[in-house]
């Protein structure tokens, strides 16, 4: 029976790498302190891999064809993605995968309700190049991405997206090798608005309220409350993101949640903020 | 306009999807953009918007809202993308200013 024994949430904008300076000192070294922290967190658990759960940007899927959630199944994994790597100011990486925890995954998945795409070619951009910086800066830790659409309407909703993230867990748990360290990492949000008219806004207010839904951490509550609606109202273009923290709250089990860091940024043009989950026994 | 009103067939979209994911492709766009906007079949509609950087005419048509941030920067360029950049200029004159 393998193990949980990290699940933490945080956003993923380009700013925080791309152009940090352009944030207030304060902010800056609240954020940076933040994901440092959370990096920490995660790497004192000691996963033998992480898997991640985050939008894709539209990069690897057209809109032709794109899966709800698309699992990355190769052993290797480098980015960023060449075009976005001046934007992003992150130098080219590489990591490994885990074909294995990946590929138990879609099989599991199947078995239970999620049919999981699956590649071994995915591109990657600040979905993983921004939180990998602080979480894993060595990209010693292997990564599992999953893709998932979080801009694509219809979305898979809260509700699609907790089962998804307690069927994860639940694979974790059932089906992978004894004594597997786990970590979940989510990655996206909160409030912003890529390509609309708040595009150089965030909204405060839904972001606190979102972190203070997750600290309270009653996935019924979640469900009910945050739902695409609210999300959209917040920025259209991206407060979607934040299905990916569902999935996680799903992953955690009904543990508590708390918040690490937050900063409304104007300037990285992104609710930022980061949680994680206090994952001792269940409740 | 937002997530909810894509055209997803829309052949911007292929295009933007591609350009980025391809760099010789992106150069080929930068270089001569009137040969790849024929050889993924825009409308004319789509095509004088592009050849004017009209970015709210490209989000009328249907290009998903993720992609307009990105047409700046297929523009003016990406690095230091900040809030006084000329892709973030770019993005506010076109798509905010009324």
């Amino acid at each position: 029976m393998a193990e949980i024994v990290a699940v933490t949430a945080l956003s993923h904008a380009p700013g925080l790498t791309g152009w940090p300076d352009r944030a207030s000192a304060r902010e800056r070294q609240n954020l940076f302190d933040g994901f440092n922290e959370v990096g920490r967190i995660v790497r004192a658990a000691k996963p033998d891999v992480i898997i991640g759960i985050a939008n894709d940007h539209l990069l690897n899927f057209p809109l032709s064809n794109v899966p709800d959630f698309c699992v990355g199944t190769a052993a290797h994994w480098k980015g960023p993605a060449e075009w976005f790597r001046d934007w992003l100011n992150v130098p080219p990486y590489a990591l490994p995968g885990h074909a294995e925890v990946a590929r138990t995954l879609v099989r599991e998945g199947g078995r239970n309700g999620i049919n999981f795409a699956f590649s071994d070619e995915l591109m990657f951009d600040d979905n993983w190049s921004v939180p990998l910086k602080f979480l894993t800066p060595d990209y010693d830790v292997p990564l599992v991405p999953i893709h998932m659409n979080c801009i694509v309407p219809p979305l898979p909703g809260p509700e699609r997206c907790l089962e998804v993230g307690r069927t994860i867990a639940r694979i974790v748990r059932d089906s992978m090798p004894a004594r597997l360290r786990v970590a979940i990492m989510a990655t996206g949000g909160l409030s912003h608005d890529p390509g609309g008219p708040k595009y150089f806004d965030v909204d405060e207010e839904f972001d606190r309220w979102f972190l203070a839904l997750f600290e309270d951490g009653d996935p019924a509550r979640v469900v009910r409350e945050a739902t695409i609606e609210r999300m959209m109202a917040a920025g259209d273009g991206g407060t979607t993101e934040l299905l990916a923290w569902i999935a996680a709250l799903g992953a955690a089990e009904g543990r508590r949640a708390r918040t690490i860091c937050y900063e409304p940024s104007r300037a990285l043009r992104c609710g930022m903020g980061a949680m994680v989950w206090d994952m001792g026994p269940g409740p | 306009m937002g997530i909810r009103d894509v055209d997803r067939t829309l052949p911007s979209n292929r295009l933007v999807f591609e350009v980025r994911r391809d760099m010789a492709k992106f150069q080929r766009f930068r270089g001569d953009p009137e040969s790849v906007m024929a050889e993924y079949g825009l409308s004319e509609a789509e095509r004088q918007a592009w050849r004017t950087q009209d970015i709210r005419k490209l989000a009328e048509l249907g290009l998903h809202p993720y992609f307009l941030p990105q047409v700046s920067r297929l523009i003016e360029g990406g690095a230091y993308n900040h809030n006084d950049s000329p892709a973030a200029r770019l993005y506010a004159r076109k798509l905010l200013a009324d």
